[in-house]
């Protein structure tokens, strides 16, 4: 009863904070009283901690069953298990909300108490830039989807949480992808700041370079929870379906992988300028847009259960005002922000990661154009039209293939440019290697779409590249300190964090490639009746439906089937395929049955009892799906792995406290 | 050329909102029918209450709302006091029927509905199997169909009929002067 006042109280006192958060810096900068900046700070400290009691308030009135709190009472039951209450917070709207709110109001704190005494000019505007993002959730928060609205007669019993939802991979998805949405509010802000300031520096970049990296990290980890949930869950066979939510996560991604690539090139060559910053607006708006494209019902989705167009009216303002006023603030002064270097070569690092930058924004811009076609068409009066995977398929993946490839040859460039023998002289074995996998596979592997020779040319090339740049630098290590293989390669991997983490993100790039062209090119699919007795053959997998009999859950009953597979080489396992009835929902929820294998998935669907003894049966044969959740996990360990450098760059500190402008002190904080 | 940069960037921020802003009105589960100016696909189905078969070809001539429903629909139970009084406002009206598809349903379920509820009156026709739900390319319940004097279906409405449903939408399209007066 109570846990839910405190955390509605704590939320208006948040909702307060955050306004003096956004106006004290405003008032200390203008009037020249660092002291109003600290006020501003400590805002930022107590917005922090009253968000944290507010999302404990609701997490508590989730576990003590407070069916007088609506949002807990339309998401959760008495039988709904205590792992998916304690996460039932972001299983709504309006808890999603908070959880957005209170991440930012962490990351604020964590960044103002990291950059006061480092970014003493750039702190202010980022305070406020932050103030004002939080602020206009608090709003939305309060005003408009209460998570603490309460029930005049609260009833017995809860409506249980979305069947749909009560999945682990659902439990992961929302936090990872708001952690990244919420990071890349971090280098936003400092890149306003950067703007406000005027000062034609490259210390943002440098200071928000790790916030950067995690964002990017958690944004990619989300997305892959969110594919590995729709496998799970969904029931057809697939991890992606290009849905407009979907691809409103992958959005930002690409452009956040873009600017991931460019910063690096101002960091180095103090170019890019205006570009990153046009960037990470564009991200953190990409971001935003992420979150309220699936709370807007503005676009149709298999989200769609999350939609509430009533607040629409409200979001499109926030939004309206952050957009024109980041991308005012680009076009309006940037100016001052032009490099004065030029490109020196083609054949250059930079050069490399210019043209990545293009293509990845124009691969960006065609996910956009294909998410809001539907919208445009439907505004201009014509019928519903949906854009799906043929689409994505001719235009989007070719712009990869040049990513992929542009990847290979990175790291065979050096800085500034170089000669096109030496190149040539590079990037003939990666070539080699590549032509002679593709052959191979084209001959023996019996591949013949276009699309997956090609995929497998550049992953080979990728990888190869990457191989021969690592065993190179391993071989210089070994004979200039006259060291073994592995203690050199240790070494080398220790000392430069940054380069190789970056090259182990590329080679899980590649595997999840390779898990692409299996899974997209190579899925056999079989739907059909069942008797028991009746097997099936799939690949080397005979499966056998041997019995199908009832479970009960805590919350649900199912009919479960059991399927034998076997394999000629004595490898037995039983498969589960469930249909599950939970106890407040009439819709059956499909509990796809999934036995993953180093080459192959084994995926089954129960279906509908076609007459007594019968049932109708969706089987998948998905081959190398392990492999694109296991390329996302090399991912995560090798940004986690960059993250870990970031001291050597500690001397770059500081490198705005010398200015005209305001001094803040920080031995008074 | 220096500018044009920025004016791009400026204007496809405003196209996106402008595209977001038109767009916040629509209902993603409102999906147009394609049978919109068809001819509506004819049944004989037996009555809800044992009485003779219904045929809705026996309609023609007059405008006909069909109206999907069924005991087990929740949204129908909020329809049902509409229909109730959109029975009893048209009942004069010689040109214009309502009739009842009770589908996916057992006949004491619906009669059940019906007593609990109260009996429009029109008549109901029982359709068990959903063969003429299916025909008519209904997914979810309550579903209501407006068909005209030639047996065209005019309209759709997908979810409840709300109040002033019949004045705002059925009377324009039945009467198209109406709205030029």
């Amino acid at each position: 009863m109570m846990w839910i006042e405190l955390a509605h109280f704590a939320t208006i006192i948040a909702l307060l904070m955050a306004v003096v958060q956004l106006m004290a810096p405003v008032v200390g900068v203008l009037a020249l009283r660092p002291a109003w900046v600290r006020v501003g700070r400590q805002a930022a400290y107590v917005v922090a901690v009253a968000l944290t009691l507010a999302v404990i308030g609701v997490v508590i009135s989730f576990l003590n069953h407070d069916f007088s709190v609506k949002y807990v009472a339309e998401h959760s039951s008495l039988s709904l298990p205590f792992f998916y209450r304690l996460t039932a917070l972001w299983g709504g709207h309006e808890g999603s909300l908070l959880f957005w709110a209170w991440l930012l109001g962490l990351y604020t704190a964590m960044a103002v108490w990291r950059h006061w005494s480092s970014h003493p000019h750039s702190v202010p505007v980022v305070l406020s830039v932050l103030g004002a993002v939080i602020t206009g959730f608090l709003v939305l928060i309060l005003f408009l989807s209460s998570p603490f609205e309460r029930l005049p007669r609260p009833p017995m019993d809860g409506r249980d949480l979305n069947p749909m939802l009560q999945d682990p991979g659902m439990v992961f998805h929302p936090p990872f992808l708001y952690m990244g949405y919420v990071g890349f509010a971090i280098p936003f802000a400092f890149a306003l700041a950067a703007l406000v300031n005027g000062r034609i520096t490259d210390e943002w970049i440098v200071a928000t370079r790790r916030w950067t990296l995690f964002s990017w990290a958690m944004l990619s980890t989300g997305i892959v929870f969110g594919a590995y949930w729709a496998y799970h869950v969904l029931g057809w066979g697939g991890y992606w379906a290009w849905d407009p939510v979907e691809n409103a996560s992958f959005i930002p991604w690409l452009v956040a992988t873009a600017f991931l690539h460019s910063n690096m090139v101002q960091e180095r060559r103090h170019m890019f300028m205006r570009w990153n910053l046009f960037l990470i607006i564009t991200t953190f708006s990409l971001s935003l847009l992420g979150t309220f494209l699936v709370r807007s019902g503005v676009l149709s989705s298999v989200h769609a259960f999350a939609s509430d167009p009533g607040r629409g009216v409200y979001i499109l303002m926030f939004m309206t005002v952050v957009l024109l006023a980041s991308f005012g603030l680009l076009v309006f002064r940037s100016d001052r922000l032009k490099s004065e270097v030029r490109l020196e070569s083609l054949l250059s690092t930079e050069a490399a990661f210019l043209f990545n930058n293009l293509f990845l924004v124009v691969a960006a811009l065609t996910v956009l154009l294909g998410t809001l076609y539907p919208l445009a068409m439907e505004t201009l009066g014509s019928a519903k039209v949906t854009v799906g995977a043929p689409y994505y398929n001719k235009v989007f993946v070719p712009i990869m293939f040049i990513v992929l490839a542009l990847m290979g040859v990175g790291p065979m460039l050096v800085w500034r440019g170089m000669q096109a023998q030496r190149l040539l002289r590079a990037v003939w074995i990666p070539l080699a290697g590549a032509s002679i996998a593709a052959g191979l596979a084209f001959s023996f592997l019996g591949v013949r779409h276009p699309y997956g020779i090609v995929c497998i040319f550049l992953a080979l090339f990728v990888a190869v590249s990457h191989g021969l740049d690592w065993g190179a630098a391993v071989r210089k290590k070994m004979i200039a300190a006259k060291q073994g293989f592995i203690p050199a390669s240790s070494n080398l991997i220790r000392r430069n964090k940054r380069r190789y983490g970056g090259f182990m993100v590329h080679l899980g790039i590649v595997v999840m490639t390779v898990g692409f062209v299996g899974s997209g090119l190579f899925q056999e699919e079989k739907e059909l009746v069942l008797a028991q007795g009746d097997f099936v053959v799939m690949g080397d997998w005979r499966l056998t439906f041997t019995g199908i009999h009832s479970v009960q859950g805590s919350n649900w009953t199912a009919q479960e089937a059991l399927i034998t597979a076997e394999t000629d080489h004595g490898k037995k396992i039983t498969l589960r395929p469930q249909k599950r009835v939970y106890n407040n929902h009439p819709m059956p929820a499909t509990e796809a049955a999934i036995s993953s294998h180093f080459l192959e998935d084994i995926y089954v669907v129960l279906g509908e009892p076609v007459s007594d003894a019968n049932w109708a049966f969706r089987l998948y044969r998905n081959p190398l799906v392990s492999w694109v959740w296991g390329g996302a996990e090399m991912m995560a360990l090798g940004i986690l792995w960059s993250l870990l450098q970031g001291r050597s760059f500690k001397s770059k500190k500081r490198v705005d406290g010398t200015g005209p402008a305001l001094q803040v002190d920080p031995s008074h904080s | 050329m220096e500018y044009l940069w920025k004016i791009v960037l400026l204007a496809a921020v405003l196209f996106i909102l402008g595209l977001f802003a038109s767009g916040l009105g629509n209902d993603s589960r409102n999906i147009p029918s394609p049978l919109i100016g068809r001819p509506a696909s004819v049944f004989h189905a037996p009555a809800l209450d044992d009485g003779p078969e219904i045929s809705l070809e026996s309609f023609r001539g007059r405008w006909v709302l069909v109206n999907f429903w069924g005991s087990w629909c929740v949204s129908c139970r909020h329809e049902h006091p509409y229909l109730l009084q959109l029975a009893k406002n048209t009942a004069k009206r010689s040109d214009f029927v309502m009739l009842g598809v009770d589908f996916k349903d057992t006949r004491e379920g619906a009669k059940g509905f019906l007593q609990a509820l109260g009996d429009p009156g029109y008549r109901q026709a029982f359709d068990p199997d959903q063969t003429i739900a299916i025909d008519w390319g209904v997914y979810g319940a309550p579903e209501t169909y407006l068909v005209d004097p030639q047996g065209v279906v005019r309209y759709k409405q997908v979810g409840p009929l709300f109040n002033g449903w019949f004045e705002k939408i059925a009377l324009p399209l039945m009467e198209p002067k109406h709205e030029n007066r």
